[in-house]
């Protein structure tokens, strides 16, 4: 993909959120699989005793991993672990399909971590898990396969090691 | 999103998902959801608005345990910026 393409994503992204109305033709133009069959686990623990982890499609990586490609006009269908011990001036967002500019000023507005930690404070939920998991939305194509049966597999795994009880998921 | 909450919940963790694109959602059917008319890239509200990302946070986990059928979008009645959020109570979230 030519930085043309690029910037012209971008400029798309930004008008998207000012005429919310020209969102709808976007969302039209997007098919993401239907799905029947809907997987349950029932909630097991209180809230105040429950280990709670992130996962984001927001774009939100580490300064020194490597970003998503934003070349692949399918998206990209890896995942970043994202340590939140490090301070969020350590995170950044490469996402060319929404307009960050306000995430990027407070991350928590997609990454709520500041906000979680304050739960945790309070009382409220038992523990911030220590790994949290970033992706990129707009995965298309082929890249939907190794998302549904490797990626997104793979997060779950580790999620289900790490002993996390509650996933909360934030989009971009 | 939904793909991967998916996933998680079917490894055995309970999830609860936050869209912004409700024909997504509907489409996708994660387990459980809440729904916010809002704009993109602004799931839990706008940069530096404390108690309103409260807010939708404790929302969140109110329908994590709210939630007994797979699939339920619950719609948050949220009014962005015309909603007062400083005197939005999480104190309910000590029962769950």
């Amino acid at each position: 993909m030519t930085t043309f393409s690029r910037f012209k994503n971008r400029f798309i992204a930004k008008l998207l959120v000012r005429l919310p109305f020209l969102a709808k033709r976007s969302v039209a133009a997007y098919h993401p699989p239907e799905s029947r069959e809907i997987p349950w686990t029932p909630v097991a623990k209180k809230l105040n005793e429950s280990i709670v982890a992130l996962v984001t499609t927001a774009g939100v990586h580490h300064r020194d991993q490597k970003a998503f490609d934003m070349k692949d006009p399918n998206g990209d269908p890896s995942f970043r672990v994202i340590d939140v011990t490090k301070p969020f001036a350590d995170l950044m967002i490469t996402h060319d399909y929404y307009d960050h500019a306000d995430a990027d000023r407070d991350m928590n507005i997609v990454f709520p971590v500041d906000r979680l930690r304050e739960f945790e404070q309070e009382g409220l939920i038992g523990k911030l898990a220590d790994a949290h998991y970033g992706f990129m939305g707009h995965i298309m194509g082929p890249h939907l396969h190794t998302l549904i049966n490797k990626t997104a597999p793979e997060v779950a795994h580790l999620l289900k090691t790490a002993g996390v009880d509650i996933v909360l998921l934030t989009p971009g | 999103m939904g793909l991967i909450q998916r996933a998680i919940e079917h490894i055995g963790i309970p999830t609860i998902g936050i869209s912004i694109v409700r024909e997504y959602t509907v489409k996708v059917k994660p387990p459980r959801t809440i729904y916010l008319r809002w704009p993109f890239g602004h799931p839990l509200g706008e940069p530096f608005k404390i108690s309103q990302q409260k807010a939708v946070l404790a929302e969140a986990f109110k329908a994590l345990y709210a939630i007994d059928k797979p699939g339920e979008i619950i719609d948050i009645p949220f009014k962005w910026r015309r909603q007062r959020y400083d005197n939005y109570s999480i104190e309910e979230l000590k029962n769950f």
